[in-house]
Formats: C-alpha cells, structure tokens, sequence
C-alpha cells in the first residue's frame, strides 16, 4: 500500500514534468492549426476497439447482484424478525439460538452489499441506520431502565447508535455465544423487537429504492448515460462499480482488519459481541467477487467479461487473488479478537491477501476501465 | 459504516484531452505574462487572469478524474506518503461516530447536538439538503440570536440567546431535552420568464416548536445546510490581498456589485482576520471551523473551545476540564478537509458548454463566481500551495436581496449579505449526494430555481437570465453541470 503510494506520486511528478516540456510543442500546434494524423489514427485504433457493451454489464450489475442482495437481505431480515418475536413470546435456550442463527444469516447479504455502498443506502441514510458502530451504550441502558413504552416508533426515534445490526447483536449475543436466555429482561426483549422492526423497516425501504415498483435506483445505473440524470456518463457508472469494490477492500485490508491488530485492542473488533468478525469479512470479500462476476444467486454479464476482452491474464489472476483472500482470512483461527494477539502471522496474511486485491483494482482494473470509452 | 474510498487510480490516467488542456493552460500562461509585463502596475497578478477557465483541471495538482460517487471524497493525488498518511488519519476521524460518554470508544457526545459525526452532516464529503415532509433534521441546522441592541456594538458576533446559545440543538442524550425542534412550511410561488416558461420557486418559513423553555419572540433564526467540504485548503491558501483585490464595498466602480470582506474574530490569532468559510464567511480558518463544529453541532470539546455548548444551561451535568477530541485529532482532521481533491470538469469542450460559459460570464455571473484564482502558500499544506485553481467564488460577501436574506447579521455581514459560495463539483451533488437541493436552506430544487432566487447585487443578472431563450438557459445549465 504505501509502496504503491510512493510510486502513484513518483508518476505523477514524472506526467508534470514531461508535460511542461511537451506542452510548447502543443501549444506551437495548436497555434498553427495542424492535427498530427498519428492521433487520428490511434482514436481510430481505440473506437474499433470498444466493442464491449456495457449497458449489458451495468443492467447485471444493478439487478443480478444489487437488487438480488438487497432482496436477500430483506428476505432474511423478516427471518430475524419471526426469530426474535418467537424468542419473546417464549424466552427458551433454543430459541436464542434460532434468532442468533437468524441475525447470522442477515448479516451475511448486508455484508456483501458493502462492496456498493452507494446510491440510495447512502443519500437515504439507510447504512447508519442499519451498521452503526459503536453502540451508545449509556443511552441504551438509560432507555432500558426508564419507564419508557418501547414501541416500534419509540425505538425508531432513537439514535442510529442505539438501534441496527450492532444493537441487535448486543441484545443477543452480548459476549460470544455466553448468552443465556434466562439472563434476557422482559424490556430487553421489547427493545430487541421493535429495533428489530424499525431494521426490517429500513431493508425492505433499501429494496424497494432499488426495484422497479419502488425507486428504481437500478434503472439510473442501468441506463447509464444519455438516460440517467445520476450517471450522465456510463463511464461514471463503471467507476462506481469498481469504486464500490477499492472501497471495501481498503476497508477491510487496512480498516476493519488492520486497526484492532495494530492497536491490539478487541474493542475495534467489527461484529464483537457475536464473534461473527471473520464471515464478516470473507462475506465483504464475496461481495467484491459478485460484483465483478455479475453474479448473485443468477450468472449475468460482469466485470470479468470486460477485464477478460482486455487482458484474459488479468481477468484469471484477480479471480484467482479474490478467493485467495477469502480463503486467508478463513484461515484466521475463530474468533478473530483472540486472534488479533494469538495469531498475528494468520492475520498478517489476511491483510496482504486483501491489499493484494485493492491494489489489483487500483493499479490494473481501474486505469483499464478509465482508459475505456464508454459511452 | 465504513470508510471512504482512499485509492489513487486517478493518478494513473493522463488522457489526450489533458494533455491538450495542458497545452492550453501553457498558452493562457504565456498571455498572462505577457499582460503582466505590459501592466508593471498591477499589485495582484490574480487580476489579469483571464475570466474563462479554459482547464477541466478545477483543482490545480489536487485534481482527480471521478464523477462518480466518490468525486468529493479523493484525497489530492499530489500528496506525499505522510501527508497522505495524516489525511487517511483525519479521514477516519471525519466518521468517527460519538456516544454518549462514558464509552470506551469516542465518548463526549452532547448533551445537546445536531448529529453524531461529522459525515453524518457532509455526506460523502457532499452537500446536505432539508428535510422532507416526514423527515427529521439532518443536514439542516439553525442558528440563533438576539437582534442587536442600541448600545451593542456593530460588526460583532451575533448575540447568543439565554437558555439556548448561537445555535438550535435539536437532539440530545437519552435524559436530557433537547432544545426543540423546527417546522417548514413552504409556499410556492410562480415565476415566468421572458419567453413564457414557468418555474416554481418555493420559500421556506420555519417555526420553532418544542423548545424546552419559551423562545424570545425577537429571536433571529438563520437556517445553513451542510456545504460541500473538499477543495477548502485551496481556498484559505488564497492569499487574502488576492481576495480583497475583489473587494468593492462602496461600489466605485459603479457595476452595482460591491464585494465585501468579512473580518470576524479568530480564536487561535486572538485578533480579528479575514473571514472565509461558512455561508456567511464567518470562520477564519479551517482549524477554527472544525473546532467550531465539533463544540457546536455535537457539543464535543476542543482546545479551542473548551466549554460545553450547553455551558449555562440545564442540560449540563459536566464540563470536563480537558478537551474531548485532542489536537492531534483535530489537526488531523483539519488537515483531511485541507486535502480533499477537487473533481475534474467533465464535457468542456461541447459546444453547449461552451455556449453557456459565454452566457455565464456575459450574465455578469462571473463578476462574483470568480472563475479563476491562484493559491499562495498555506503551511504544512504544500499539496494546495501555488494552484491555479477554478473555484468560482470570490469568497466575498454580497447582498442577494430580501428573497434570499435570512435577517441575522453575523460580523461584518448583513442580514441580506452572504458570501459567494464555490461551484466547482456542482454538476455533480446529483451523483455524490442524491439530490439537487442548493442554497444556503436548500430551497432550490434545482440550479435554475437557485439561479431564480437570486436578487440584490445580482438583480441584473437574474434578469439577464429570465431574458433567455430556452437554448440559452439549458446551455447555461450545461455549462453549470459539467463543473
């Protein structure tokens, strides 16, 4: 990472000093008027070559990956809904259980979805309320010991820091899989279900800003172009997909991964009350493998055919990084805030395999997207 | 929640167009030189720049090639390793989430506050908007004052209300009320240009309810939406004799544009200095108006600001003696917002394009959205020092008129007077933030409304606008997107 930032710098000092130097040239051209045919000939070289159709990759991208995930997602969160009013209406061990599978399960699609995180999860708001961190504790206990009625629009009116993925966890799991049932108050289980709601609340409003018969945010991606008013170029559309995957893969080789092992401190351990740290971060990993393969539950049209018509070594050696950091980071002895200090050489290897990928994206994928015409 | 993007690939592209670009901006160097030497007179070089940017370079160096969602949150792709190191620093800082205290990780929030971090507000480095109908304020604060008294003196900060301070805080912590919250009724109104198009304005009128204890009737309300926050540390390393040039308080030259400096007290200098940021240009410098952000929208301390937000009040339960964030957070994320990358113009060489430049400069628009200008040298901060940059702002203040005027003096600006506020990156808060919300409450539904809602100094303008054809508006509208 820091090696390729020196080198970023280096090019570009380079770029400005050769164009100080070509720029009298141009300039003099400029002035007399007179193209070079050499120029011609290479726009030429590069229009026969775009025969790629990215509206094709564009139109998989939004309904084949996004929408599909964020319908899974949706789907799972009512799962953890039954699983949680079912723990409520009877507080047994099994039932626990069932609703920690369940949030387990839902956590698996949003985590995927972090390789786009943008559009409307973003403009509406929706990843704060869904993925806050850390929790507000204080003000959690503060509204448990009050004599607040903890209905859904209550709960709903509070922080985005004391509602979500993160609070939920907490109510459920508190440390690892200790959690006993017997342990859970009567007020804890009325909180976990209305911020349950207000969750599923905020799934299916994500859905629903994506789909057809809602929002339709897929169309503005799909029709990239002269037909979308968010993205006037399908260029702009392509680099968001890519952006979408730096993002997450930055985020997990020198955020999420890297700031408990550097500090050696558990409480910047994402996912820590459930240990669900390392499926976290294998299921960002496979988001950036759905994005770029156009696939979800369905195979359409993805990055990969792109890379592939460009540069097939390529398009085989990033398919072949992302799986090998999906499986480094399985490699992590469970669970990974043990790790962080028991196990440094596993995640160590975590991390380069990750940075592998980000740099992947950034010094190969991207330039030969922004290097494309699209249309 | 995760990070912003902090990848370079930007770097890595040199396309044909910008290298044409640069062969222009050599040309346009060559005849601002040759104007220099043939105007020995002239104390500020700035002045005979020409008023058409001919580069889609809008950020100098600092200038990345995205348009996508990512366009406002690029570091500046001539940062060194460590800068880039720092500006990552603040970058994580920027999203820290705060809780209510005490917490292991980032306590001090509140008691009273407007938001949680500061990303919550500048989504994605972008431009907040006003709420819905149905929505709760998030990027929409209020500030609030006592009108000036006869014996108080003029040009001063604005006078804090008893019980509630500068600013409405319309959250708090669990326990605590909050200050109130606002209501906004709009009302439409219909303009029609010289050609028969109809374009709906809507005005705001806001109501303060649920306060915790009553309101002064007199009370003055000021509403400011989250502005856009890259590109700043190019503009406060605008030599501050470059941006008084601009200046014209008395209107000598009779062009019915003044211009006018606000000087507003600086914290850190203890003296009062240039003011630059903010709607109302009433922060000195970044340092001070990050501190200021802290302390005012999430009532967490700094060493500047090291008493609560709530002090007096009885929402207060603790003033701890050290400050909440630390300076090295603080300068880190001063520095962040200092190195953001300004994104690229896109299509500047359409005909339409540049159609609508002409119209933009032929409206007299450039007269204030100052096209181009060139930064000095801002310490520590060598990424934005010595750019030539595209900012179209003149970061002065100017009198838009009683439409526009929100009646609370602030320093040296009047109630009717705001400062000109940058365009660069406009044509691309669509993509970025969602919407297409602009002005200082976001009551412009779109650029030709905020183009619409434009009165005072720039009457003439407006009117050259309304006297449009439609080829002409939506070519001006063109120009505006591709910035």
């Amino acid at each position: 990472m820091k090696f390729y930032r020196l080198e970023t710098c280096k090019l570009k000092a380079c770029f400005h000093f050769l164009m100080l130097h070509c720029c009298l040239l141009l300039a003099f051209a400029f002035v007399v008027g007179c193209g070079s045919d050499d120029e011609a000939d290479e726009q030429d070289d590069r229009a026969q070559g775009e025969a790629f159709e990215a509206g094709t990759m564009l139109n998989d991208f939004s309904n084949t990956v996004v929408l599909a995930t964020y319908t899974a997602l949706d789907n799972k969160a009512g799962e953890l809904l039954a699983a949680v009013k079912a723990l409520e209406a009877s507080t047994t061990q099994a039932n626990l259980e069932k609703a920690q599978q369940a949030w387990k399960e839902t956590r698996k699609p949003w985590e995927q979805s972090e390789a786009f995180l943008f559009g409307p999860v973003d403009t509406q708001g929706l990843d704060p309320a869904l993925d806050s961190w850390p929790v507000d504790h204080v003000n959690l206990q503060s509204v448990l010991d009050s004599n607040d009625a903890l209905t859904v629009d209550f709960v709903s009116g509070l922080e985005d820091t004391q509602k979500g993925f993160h609070t939920i966890e907490f109510l459920l799991f508190r440390e690892g899989n200790q959690r006993k049932a017997s342990d859970i108050t009567t007020r804890e289980l009325a909180y976990l279900v209305s911020t349950t709601e207000n969750l599923k609340a905020s799934t299916s409003q994500l859905r629903l800003a994506w789909a057809p018969e809602g929002d339709n945010f897929s169309s503005a991606v799909a029709q990239a172009g002269a037909g979308s008013a968010v993205y006037p170029s399908q260029s702009a559309a392509v680099q968001e997909m890519v952006n979408g995957m730096i993002t997450i893969a930055d985020e997990v080789a020198n955020g999420k991964i890297s700031d408990p092992y550097n500090e050696s401190d558990t409480t910047l351990v994402e996912s820590q009350f459930s240990f669900n740290s390392i499926s976290d971060f294998q299921d960002n990993l496979r988001g950036i493998q759905n994005v770029y393969m156009g696939k979800f539950m369905n195979d359409g049209q993805g990055l990969n055919e792109f890379v592939n018509s460009k540069d097939s070594e390529l398009d085989s050696r990033f398919q072949a990084e992302v799986q090998a950091a999906i499986d480094t980071i399985g490699a992590i002895p469970d669970p990974f805030r043990d790790s962080i200090t028991a196990n440094r050489g596993a995640v160590q290897a975590a991390i380069d395999a990750v940075s592998k990928v980000q740099r992947t994206l950034e010094q190969d994928i991207l330039p030969l997207v922004q290097a494309s015409e699209f249309n | 929640m995760i990070t912003q993007m902090k990848h370079f690939g930007e770097a890595c592209r040199f396309p044909k167009l910008a290298i044409q670009i640069y062969s222009l901006l050599y040309l346009t160097f060559l005849v601002s030189v040759l104007l220099c030497a043939c105007d020995s007179e002239s104390p500020v070089a700035v002045e005979s720049m020409p008023i058409f940017s001919t580069s889609a370079l809008s950020g100098g160096e600092t200038t990345v090639f995205d348009a996508s969602s990512h366009a406002f949150s690029t570091p500046a792709p001539n940062l060194s390793a460590a800068a880039l190191e720092k500006h990552l620093e603040g970058d994580v800082e920027f999203e820290a989430v705060f809780v209510t205290a005490p917490a292991v990780v980032n306590p001090g929030l509140g008691p009273i506050y407007n938001n949680v971090s500061c990303i919550n507000c500048h989504s994605r480095d972008g431009r907040g908007r006003p709420p819905g109908s149905e929505d709760e304020l998030v990027s929409l604060l209020f500030r609030l004052s006592l009108p000036k008294t006869a014996d108080s003196i003029d040009r001063q900060p604005p006078i804090p209300v008893p019980g509630f301070g500068r600013q409405l805080n319309n959250r708090a912590i669990v326990g605590t009320p909050p200050e109130g919250t606002v209501k906004i009724d709009y009302t439409e109104q219909t303009l029609v240009t010289a050609d028969g198009t109809r374009v709906h304005l809507r005005s705001p009128a806001y109501s303060i309810t649920e306060t915790y204890q009553p309101l002064p009737e007199a009370v003055e309300v000021s509403p400011r939406v989250a502005p856009a926050i890259f590109g700043l540390g190019l503009l406060e390393a605008i030599p501050e004799k470059a941006i008084l040039a601009y200046a014209d308080e008395a209107d000598v030259d009779r062009d019915g544009i003044s211009g006018k400096p606000n000087f507003v007290w600086d914290v850190v200098a203890q003296r009062y200095t240039l003011g630059r940021f903010g709607w109302k240009a009433n922060q000195p410098t970044l340092l001070q108006q990050a501190a200021s952000a802290y302390h005012d929208d999430m009532g967490v301390t700094t060493s500047l600001f090291l008493i609560e937000n709530s002090a007096g009040q009885p929402q207060l339960t603790e003033n701890k003696a050290t400050p909440e964030v630390s300076d090295e957070i603080l300068e880190a994320v001063t520095f962040y917002v200092q190195t953001l990358a300004v994104p690229a113009r896109r299509n500047v060489d359409t005909p339409q394009v540049k159609q609508g430049e002409q119209l933009f400069a032929q409206a007299q628009c450039a007269s204030c959205h100052v096209p181009t200008l060139r930064t000095g040298v801002l310490s520590g901060v060598p990424s934005v020092s010595n750019q030539t940059i595209h900012p179209y702002t003149d970061l002065l203040l100017h009198d838009m008129g009683p439409g526009l005027a929100d009646n609370r003096p602030d320093f040296h600006a009047s109630g009717s007077e705001w400062r000109t506020p940058p365009l660069w990156g406009i044509g691309l808060i669509r993509t970025v933030n969602g919407h297409t919300n602009f002005l200082h409450d976001g009551r412009a539904r779109n650029l030709m409304e905020a183009i619409l809602w434009h009165g005072g100094e720039a009457e003439a303008s407006r009117q050259a606008v309304e006297q449009m054809s439609k080829a002409e508006r939506d070519a001006l509208i063109a120009f505006l997107e591709s910035l």
